[in-house]
């Protein structure tokens, strides 16, 4: 992981001079990244690739806006989280919420088609849509807290609200899968 | 420590700091249902992350877009052959323009080889430094026998200026004795033509 930072940081500081080619070993390492939590976040294979292009093309394009780039990772979620709420806010103009009612991935567009985790696509999908970016970020993204209450813009406190409720509703919606994965 | 001073969410997350975390285990080691919550914390992040990230299904197309390419002067600037072409494209042209604008080098044939005529300075060269050889020794001859003759004849000199002084002295003398005579003659003269 170390070595991982020291090696985008050298990225950065190259793509920051112009290099194209810096900048696309940039996205290669990390394009999967933001596709599967925008993906998550939209429910959408091609708004996910095409919120994931415009996140890159607006990370470029602001590259040397980027203070620490030891912080590279939480500033391009940061990018991520603001451009899917910006498809979702033109998709719903009317929504309170953003996210209160995700898409349900179709089982059969998934690679992995087991029944966990189609349960847990189904208990995610019942999140809020607060909720579910806490635990992508934290679950899968393995940010910490600090590193969220940047990327969603909120205090350490709503992030930890947040991901802890998404647990307990995860923990009572997953509870009979687990006890059969545990039989 | 009461269950409810323990962040357990945290603890299971890895959040707390060392202390933290060190508190938050050894309750854990006490508590049966702080453990048993713990675990199910644990079986469901398990579950969550059996959810396995997709390929996106086709790469990001960042370096194809237009407004991504850089210009061609930063293309140069970013690559160490194409530099290293101009720079050489650069010299050539500089080399062909001094070429042709530089006047016309004298060309200095360099003179033929002659060996009689290098023969014939040797031996101009040699002659020169024999004849002032033999002028030398001639001259330190003559110099050496004009030393001589001038000795002798300082010797002949006085040897003759003591011989003159030697005759002088001697005729001298016979002119005295001469005059002696003489005088004894008038007187015996003037004696006999005094007596009757």
């Amino acid at each position: 992981m170390i070595f991982r930072e020291v090696e985008d940081r050298d990225l950065i500081a190259k793509a920051r001079r112009g290099s194209v080619d810096a900048y696309s070993i940039l996205v290669s390492r990390w394009e999967k990244r933001v596709f599967n939590y925008l993906l998550r976040l939209v429910g959408d294979r091609e708004d996910a690739l095409d919120l994931s292009q415009d996140v890159f093309l607006k990370a470029y394009q602001n590259l040397k806006k980027l203070e620490d780039p030891d912080r590279f990772a939480s500033w391009l979620f940061r990018i991520a989280h603001n451009e899917a709420y910006s498809l979702l806010r033109k998709n719903r103009p009317d929504s309170s919420e953003i996210l209160s009612e995700p898409s349900v991935h179709d089982a059969t567009s998934r690679m992995y088609p087991m029944e966990l985790s189609l349960a847990v696509e189904r208990a995610l999908s019942l999140l809020s849509g607060d909720q579910r970016e806490a635990v992508l970020l934290k679950i899968f993204q393995g940010f910490k807290f600090e590193e969220m209450a940047e990327i969603l813009e909120c205090p350490v406190s709503t992030v930890k609200s947040r991901l802890y409720t998404a647990l307990d509703l995860l923990k009572t919606t997953l509870a009979p899968v687990e006890a059969r994965g545990a039989q | 420590m009461s269950c409810t001073s323990i962040d357990l969410k945290a603890y299971a997350l890895g959040e707390l700091d060392d202390r933290g975390t060190r508190e938050a285990a050894a309750h854990v080691h006490t508590c049966n249902e702080c453990r048993d919550e713990l675990e199910r914390l644990r079986l469901t992040h398990m579950a969550l992350l059996s959810l396995r990230d997709e390929e996106p299904p086709r790469r990001i197309a960042f370096v194809s877009d237009r407004i991504f390419e850089p210009k061609w002067w930063q293309r140069m600037w970013q690559s160490a052959p194409a530099m290293g072409l101009a720079s050489a494209a650069l010299l050539s042209c500089a080399i062909l323009v001094h070429a042709y604008t530089r006047p016309a080098p004298v060309v200095h044939t360099a003179p033929v080889a002659d060996a009689a005529a290098i023969e014939r300075r040797v031996e101009a060269r040699l002659n020169e430094r024999l004849s002032a050889d033999l002028a030398r020794a001639v001259a330190d001859v003559r110099r050496a026998d004009e030393q001589k003759m001038t000795q002798l004849l300082a010797a002949t000199q006085r040897d003759n200026q003591l011989q003159r002084r030697a005759d002088l002295a001697m005729l001298r003398s016979d002119m005295e004795m001469v005059g002696k005579m003489n005088t004894r003659l008038y007187t015996a003269v003037a004696n006999i033509e005094e007596r009757p």
